[in-house]
């Protein structure tokens, strides 16, 4: 079999892929398609099921469905995706791209207090935070509030849910800061000197020119972040596990909970299965508005 | 060739040389080791104790391995490894309803013929026996202590409030002695553990205690049906949710992480709280000695009740402490069996009854000078014999779990009793199947 | 950009809000470091009454940190190097083949990167569990059985080196891919054609000519992968159980559990080694990655 000088290069390069395909496809899409077998089984950590566990059908997905624990899960998860990423980061990194965009002096600064969030590890946020809101009168946060003379309390008790949604916004102001720094960029400043020019105040300058010019921007990170915020699991088990009573069990703990603390594997599995699809039909959005250039 | 290229090769090659004469080295000076899984400072304390001994009486190396404190973070990991087939060659149970589940999944290795040709076997109560010994009359963890388990109380507070400090005679009584702490001093009158946060608590330290004096007096059947649907069940729920409802028990700190803390460690011994189940742990580890936080003169100032039965009659729980067993992968079966036989001694017990409070369960303690030293446990050695015990099946840690999630929808207010006992039923028989519950 | 002259207002509000920002931000921070050497360091934010080093020092001679780090290091420190390599070759590949079905691999590689770990969690665990006995067997049949356990330690895949490495590699490597194959697509043939030209071999090119050139676009993966892989907790938490091997993050946590006797001075110094690192690869990270998404190398 001859080959082509050209052909056996385009081969070759071919095979650079292998590898990085290989990993891909043991550790992560075989147990994407295994959580999909899993979740039709009984697969327990302990009892007889962990020895011998058996095929039983649909019977998970139905325990599913009548199961309170999920859909307070499915609840606190799309409230924690909506305040923080979708409200918080967004409204929060999009000022402060806009602030940054202004000849302002000390930029550096502003820019690296704002980016340090982001770049911490997820336990590590999860712990200062821990000192901001834990400990009732002595928590930071209830100091601050003090001095507005609202009462002290334990504010992962009192408001857990309003708590994490704050902390999450606190991580990823910077994300969303730098996406819309991009897109802010790319507008050209020919626009805003006509609109000037035509006498647009500024609030309608922002309105009616440069947030309708930044929709791509903005679909591309609600996408991204959306995405990234389901899938969000160590921040919030440092603060919370989940609790108190399940206030703050997004998806991720509640699959946690279910297959490593309640030791139901099958059942932990069908939820994650749930949640796949979900993330599935996001990124399939995701591909179809970016068109993905090959 | 690039250069950097030939340094990359090296330092990869120096790598792998020092992982290897590491592995090496290490597994020199491993020889015969066996590892134990423990977990809470003071547990590991008592257990380092006996290691010394053991190690020469045996010849061998002991590894003390340190688990999460808290008790369902030690059985998720030792669940995992289990499954992983790496655990420990020694690990404890939780409580007695463990066991059963932890038989059924392959984890534990039989030792029936070890325990029986033991000296210290004719030593052990009959209450211990009993509860090591399955259904089929084999052996797979062995009760090495027992938790004898009762109502606590304030017996101080309450005789300055003027209330009576009698054995309560019926659950009614017990009720009625709650509010009357409530209404006259303002404080919870009667904690029992409930919700998930607790994990096995809420049905081994408080539903168990209970059960007994109920109207459905085992759960456990011997065809391996479970007994949950009964009015007893109910009955019992329903003493929950009047404690709940009529705030007689702290709430809030049950649903968070580490719910007994708050309770048991401070609201007991500030005087918040004046009546609660517990075991004879708590004269020595919670409230007692080794406490940060003791009550003075704890053995004067804190009484105890028997649990009283529903509607007469009393009973005092005994259940297994120190539950050892042997993991059925261990590399070394035969010398960990041997080990988990020292670890029953009458000495390695004292020295946990001494840091912890549970009592051994052997009846030749009592002439353990270390042991007599310890005035609070050495009457309750003499009565152990005459406490209950639940019997306890396959499917007992899904009931834990579903007495865990009734007692929490009562919690958070969610349900009544006969709700609580649904979700109970719904709970075991999704895990289970619907044969099992009667 | 907005001329300063025309709103002047505009330049007292964006300093406010971006001061209130840098507060809200910074804010969580002072506990942290305040406490690291504070010899009476509590949960609590408070101004220490003395300073001192002791924490940092504890962390290596008294607790298991030095242990953790090296852990960390090791585990993380491969993972990248492997995720730099495979995705290096990976995103040439994907850059500059032509085939039908490149385009459906880079939506199922863009799919995969938006599948949430914890969904993954289970079956991953018994994917390994069943890699970790297959293992075990052959180590059982070539190694002495005292130094079973210890080889397992390395080449195991649930609680040894190997699992974990491959495991948080695979985590980072789509957006590595994506990284890569960005920046080739940025950067002109033309080296590479001259060496095709010349009759180069694979393995030539690659070290002559790719490896420098992509240098920016490797950076800038190698750091958002160590970054990435630093901070994973949810693999270490499942996968790892011997202390022996425990990494910083699961330290930290476990640190945390012990209810009773917590040193938040020890905590907090804890914590603060283990932020440094990803906070300087953060902060050369950007560098690379304006580098490479503004044109890759031109000419």
């Amino acid at each position: 079999m001859a080959m082509t000088y050209e052909t056996r290069v385009a081969w070759q390069q071919r095979m650079l892929l292998v590898p990085a395909l290989v990993l891909l496809v043991c550790f992560i899409l075989i147990p994407a398609a295994a959580a999909i077998y899993i979740s039709f089984t009984n697969a327990a950590l302990n009892g007889v099921a962990a020895a011998h566990p058996q095929l039983v059908g649909l019977k998970n997905y139905v325990r599913l469905f009548s199961d309170d624990g999920f859909w307070n899960s499915l609840l606190v998860t799309f409230c924690f995706v909506f305040g923080s990423s979708i409200v918080g980061q967004f409204v929060l990194g999009l000022a402060a791209a806009m602030a940054l965009s202004r000849p302002i002096a000390f930029k550096r600064v502003f820019n690296a207090a704002i980016l340090l969030p982001n770049a911490v590890p997820e336990v590590v946020a999860g712990f200062i935070w821990i000192s901001m809101l834990a400990g009732g009168k002595y928590s930071t946060v209830s100091r601050i509030v003090g001095l507005l003379d609202i009462a002290p309390q334990n504010w992962l008790q009192s408001v857990p849910l309003l708590m994490i949604i704050v902390v999450n916004t606190w991580r990823g102001i910077a994300f969303a800061m730098i996406l819309m720094t991009s897109g802010l960029s790319a507008v050209p400043t020919e626009v805003y000197e006509a609109a000037r020019m035509d006498g647009a105040t500024r609030p309608q300058i922002f309105w009616r020119i440069t947030l309708p010019l930044l929709r791509p921007t903005i679909f591309l990170y609600m996408l991204v972040s959306t995405a990234g915020t389901i899938a969000i699991f160590g921040l919030i088990y440092t603060l919370t596990r989940g609790g108190p009573g399940g206030a703050t069990e997004i998806i991720g703990i509640y699959i946690y909970n279910q297959s490593f603390t309640a030791y139901q594997l099958g059942y932990g599995s069908a939820v994650a299965v749930i949640m796949l699809g979900v993330s599935v039909a996001i990124g399939a959005v995701y591909v179809r508005i970016l068109k993905v250039r090959v | 060739m690039n250069s950097s290229v030939i340094r990359a090769g090296l330092g990869l090659a120096i790598i792998m040389a020092v992982a290897v004469a590491g592995a090496v080295i290490i597994s020199c000076a491993s020889a015969k080791t066996i590892r134990i899984a423990e977990h809470r400072q003071a547990r590991i304390e008592a257990l380092n104790k006996s290691i010394p001994i053991i190690e020469k009486q045996l010849g061998v190396t002991i590894e003390v391995v340190e688990y999460p404190a808290p008790e369902k973070d030690y059985m998720s990991k030792l669940l995992t490894e289990l499954g992983a087939g790496n655990a420990p060659d020694l690990f404890t149970a939780n409580f007695d309803s463990d066991v059963a589940d932890l038989v059924s999944a392959g984890y534990l290795a039989v030792i029936t013929t070890e325990v029986k040709a033991w000296d210290g076997y004719g030593q052990l109560f009959d209450v211990a026996k009993r509860l090591s010994t399955r259904a089929d009359g084999k052996i797979y963890a062995l009760d090495s202590m027992l938790g004898v388990e009762q109502l606590y109380f304030r017996r101080d507070l309450l005789d300055k409030a003027g209330i009576s400090t009698a054995q309560p005679t019926s659950w009614k009584d017990l009720l009625d002695r709650a509010r009357e702490i409530k209404r006259k001093t303002g404080k919870y009158g009667l904690l029992l553990p409930a919700g998930v946060s607790w994990g096995g608590g809420a049905f081994n330290e408080g539903f168990a205690l209970f059960v007994p004096g109920s109207k459905t007096p085992q759960i456990a059947n011997d065809d391996g049906t479970l007994n949950l649907n009964g009015e007893g069940v109910r009955d019992i729920l329903g003493l929950y949710r009047s404690l709940i409802d009529e705030d007689l028990m702290p709430v809030e700190p049950l649903l968070g992480p580490e719910p007994w803390m708050i309770p048991k460690y401070t609201m007991f011994p500030a005087g918040d709280l004046l009546a609660t189940t517990c075991g004879t742990w708590c004269y020595i580890y919670d409230w007692g000695k080794e406490s940060k936080n003791p009550v003075p003169d704890v053995t004067k100032n804190v009484g105890t009740w028997a649990v009283p039965g529903m509607n007469g009659g009393s009973s005092v729980t005994v259940s297994g402490r120190n539950i050892w067993a042997v993991n059925a992968k261990s590399a070394h079966l035969v010398l960990a069996k041997k080990v988990l036989l020292a670890l029953s001694s009458v000495e390695a017990t004292v020295s946990y009854a001494r840091l912890l409070g549970n009592i051994p369960a052997r009846k030749d303690a009592a002439d353990n000078k270390d042991f007599q030293a310890l005035t609070e446990l050495v009457p309750v050695l003499k009565s152990v014999d005459s406490g209950t015990f639940l019997k306890s099946a396959p499917g007992f840690s899904v009931v834990s779990e579903g007495i865990a999630r009734a007692t929490e929808a009562l919690l958070r207010k969610q349900t009544d009793a006969a709700g609580a006992q649904a979700i109970l039923v719904k709970y075991v028989k999704d895990l289970l199947g619907d044969n099992v519950v009667k | 950009m907005i001329g300063v002259r025309e709103f002047p207002r505009a330049e007292a509000t964006a300093y406010g809000f971006l001061a209130v920002t840098l507060v809200f931000c910074l804010l969580p921070f002072f506990w942290v470091v305040l406490a690291s050497v504070d010899p009476h360091a509590s949960l609590f934010l408070s101004i220490p009454k003395g300073i001192t080093a002791d924490h940092f020092i504890r962390i290596f001679t008294v607790e298991n940190g030095g242990r953790w780090f090296f852990n960390s290091l090791v585990t993380v420190g491969a993972a990248t190097a492997l995720v730099i390599i495979v995705g290096g070759m990976g995103g040439y590949a994907l850059s500059r083949t032509e085939a039908w079905w490149k385009r459906p691999l880079l939506y199922a590689i863009i799919l995969v990167r938006v599948l949430p770990p914890t969904a993954l969690i289970v079956p991953l665990y018994k994917v390994m569990l069943i890699a970790n006995g297959l293992m075990g067997a052959l180590v059982r049949s070539l190694v002495p059985a005292d130094s079973v356990r210890s080889t397992m330690q390395i080449f195991g895949f649930v609680d040894g080196y190997l699992g974990l490495i491959l495991v948080l590699s695979a985590m980072q490597l789509p957006l590595a891919l994506w990284i890569i194959k960005t920046f080739f697509d940025l950067t002109p043939r033309d080296y590479e054609e001259a060496a095709l030209m010349d009759g180069a071999s694979v393995f030539q090119r690659i070290h002559r000519i790719l490896v420098p050139l992509a240098l920016p676009g490797l950076a800038a993966a190698g750091l958002l992968t160590f970054i990435g892989a630093w901070g994973d907790f949810l693999m270490p938490l499942t996968f790892i159980s011997s202390a022996d091997l425990q990494l910083l993050p699961i330290g930290l946590f476990r640190a945390f559990q012990r209810a009773n006797t917590i040193d938040y001075g020890y905590l907090s110094a804890l914590a603060l080694l283990y932020m440094l690192p990803a906070v300087v690869a953060f902060g050369l990270a950007r560098g690379f990655l304006v580098q490479t998404f503004t044109g890759g190398i031109k000419g």
